[in-house]
């Protein structure tokens, strides 16, 4: 007989809760978590009817298993190579971890990872006894996350295929006097990562397929933007790094320069290297006007 | 007397959208009679899968199918992700937009699964009321797929069949009949696939869907993997027959081959528009006999729905 004592929303309730506990249905459905929805401990079929070849355990544990296998393909797609650095076994304990701690509250798969590197950050396990990190290897993996993750925010974000660019004759034009006033656009898939680690030769390693070894610590500075709807790297040194970040952050490009100026050690260089820097910017899509205070 | 399709045109024979094949649309533009896409996937880009899409939508029909409207849940319907589905519809102009008889989370949380619903008279009551909520918002018919499932409810006081029948009479409201849906459920639950093909209101089905999937021995998984086994073709004869035609749409979501492979397999639904009194029974073949490929624990059912990222 049909038990409808059971309403659509404790039904529901109970069920999210057992399919989604990590260690299968049965411990689920013996959680606290179920049994506030529905108190059928042991009885699964009180709630969930068997077949002729299975019993209701078995058959709400291909939800239990799809649950945990269908959000593990797609967090393997969206960090490739937090996965390939761990290797399939750490990656699996670590998103599983991160699933239990941040389960999907989205309509889409796109947001699936989007606090894991925050949740890498708050499990890093060589935190000493107050709390400091004690190891540099944590930094790594949570930095290569996020560059990971900010490679997705680029891919389908606004970009600037449909929109008149900037170009360096544009620059050129711009009248001597205009110059320190005038304040470029930057397209808005521009972004500026500065990074603890040499990232983005080991991210080009492992896309060729290569093993590299995990980097030492060192200062680098990337940009990603997107040209043909594609995601481009492009590595920067500091001093072209603190200029980016100057005009993205709508300063004039006197002030900009100055930035790159400060962090210099030859201003000489710097002079030379301004307009080829500008040349390949322009090129590559950075900027999609020119503004002024004046 | 509601129109047959509820007045929407036959499109023919058509394939579901899919990253991979991009590149393959674009260049080639195979002539396929129309696409079907997950409207997920497009509602939120600014980058290359939308781009892709308003060339698809300039030269084919396209219908929208969503995986995440959880008509079925007890949370309250999200009225955000609705505006973006019809932001969405408003530029690409679907023919209709569908999504599943199911519910994918409560409290929040989205499983990302399509899961079944209780088939009595408090889901249907619910289940009716928002599917004319979303209506009345969409100001459109919406188009309601039976899922595959592999529980059903000791709650439940009706058939599937039923349940979808009267919920489409009451609501308005289209149906996608997916006829390896039918088949998957008939193995998983015991019931005779070739009654509920018969006893579905065939004037509201607007659309009906082919995939493969995986007979993992004790049940079936719907893993849209593979080719359309025979079975479901028989089934799929039927639900012709009976429906005078409707828009047929091929889905393949993993292990995905070339496109060609793919229209290939929804082009051979011509063979089954043709009554045959001598065809086959749409009976399970001997498990043994069947796919090896895969254990109980490794097939992951549909959907599975990310768009990968591309980069230099």
């Amino acid at each position: 007989m049909p038990d409808e004592s059971q309403s659509l929303a404790q039904i529901q309730r109970w069920m999210q809760a057992v399919i989604m506990h990590p260690d299968g249905v049965l411990h689920g459905a013996d959680s606290a978590e179920a049994r506030q929805h529905l108190d059928v401990a042991g009885q699964i079929e009180h709630v969930i009817a068997a077949s002729q070849q299975m019993n209701g355990e078995e058959r709400l544990a291909i939800y239990g298993r799809a649950y945990y296998a269908r959000l593990l393909e797609c967090m393997r797609s969206v960090f490739p190579c937090v996965d390939k650095t761990v290797g399939d076994e750490a990656f699996d304990d670590l998103a599983l971890g991160y699933l239990q701690q941040y389960p999907s509250r989205s309509y889409t798969l796109d947001q699936l990872g989007r606090e894991f590197p925050q949740y890498l950050e708050e499990t890093r396990p060589d935190r000493d006894e107050q709390g400091r990190p004690t190891e540099s290897w944590p930094d790594f993996l949570i930095e290569l996350a996020r560059l990971e993750w900010a490679i997705g925010e680029v891919f389908d974000g606004p970009g600037v295929e449909a929109a008149p660019l900037v170009s360096a004759e544009d620059l050129r034009a711009i009248p001597a006097e205009r110059w320190p006033h005038a304040r470029l656009v930057c397209a808005p898939c521009l972004r500026l990562l500065s990074l603890r680690f040499p990232l983005n030769d080991y991210y080009t390693a492992l896309r060729d397929e290569e093993e590299p070894e995990l980097p030492a610590p060192a200062e680098t500075h990337l940009a990603l933007s997107r040209r043909d709807w594609i995601v481009r790297r492009h590595a920067l040194t500091r001093p072209q790094y603190e200029l980016l970040s100057a005009l993205l952050a709508g300063e004039p490009l006197s002030a900009a320069i100055q930035r790159a100026a400060d962090a210099s050690e030859d201003l000489e260089e710097l002079a030379l290297e301004l307009q080829r820097w500008f040349r390949e910017w322009t090129a590559a899509g950075f900027f999609v006007g020119v503004g002024s205070n004046e | 007397m509601t129109a047959a399709r509820l007045g929407h045109e036959n499109l023919g024979l058509g394939v579901g959208l899919r990253t991979v094949h991009f590149g393959h649309i674009l260049d080639r533009q195979p002539e396929v009679d129309w696409f079907e896409i997950i409207s997920e996937n497009f509602m939120d880009s600014r980058g290359r899968p939308r781009y892709v899409l308003e060339q698809i939508a300039e030269r084919y029909p396209v219908v929208m199918h969503g995986v995440s409207l959880s008509i079925g849940s007890g949370d309250p319907l999200n009225f955000d992700y609705l505006a973006r589905l019809k932001r969405l519809a408003d530029a690409i102009k679907p023919r209709w937009i569908s999504d599943h008889l199911c519910w994918t989370g409560v409290l929040g949380l989205n499983s990302h699964d399509l899961l079944p619903v209780p088939l009595n008279e408090e889901t249907l009551a619910h289940v009716v009321n928002r599917i004319r909520d979303v209506q009345d918002f969409l100001e459109r018919p919406l188009v309601l797929e039976n899922p595959s499932s592999y529980v059903t409810f000791a709650s439940s006081t009706m058939s599937e069949w039923e349940f979808l029948s009267r919920m489409a009479e009451a609501a308005d409201c289209g149906l996608l009949l997916d006829v390896n849906n039918v088949y998957v459920s008939s193995v998983n639950h015991d019931f005779d696939p070739v009654e509920y093909i018969e006893r579905v209101p065939h004037e509201r089905v607007v659309q009906c869907h082919l995939a493969g999937h995986t007979d993992c021995q004790t049940h079936l998984i719907d893993t849209h993997d593979s080719h359309v086994i025979d079975p479901v073709w028989e089934l799929y004869r039927r639900a012709h027959a009976l429906t005078g035609g409707v828009s047929t749409l091929l889905e393949w979501d993993a292990q995905i081959p070339e496109f060609p492979v793919v229209h290939a397999e929804v082009l051979k639904a011509r063979q089954y528009m043709t009554p045959d009194a001598a065809a086959p029974l749409p009976v399970r073949r001997p498990v043994a006999a069947l796919d090896e490929r895969r254990n109980a624990t490794d097939a992951t059912p549909h959907p599975l729905h990310l768009v990968g990222r591309e980069v230099q």
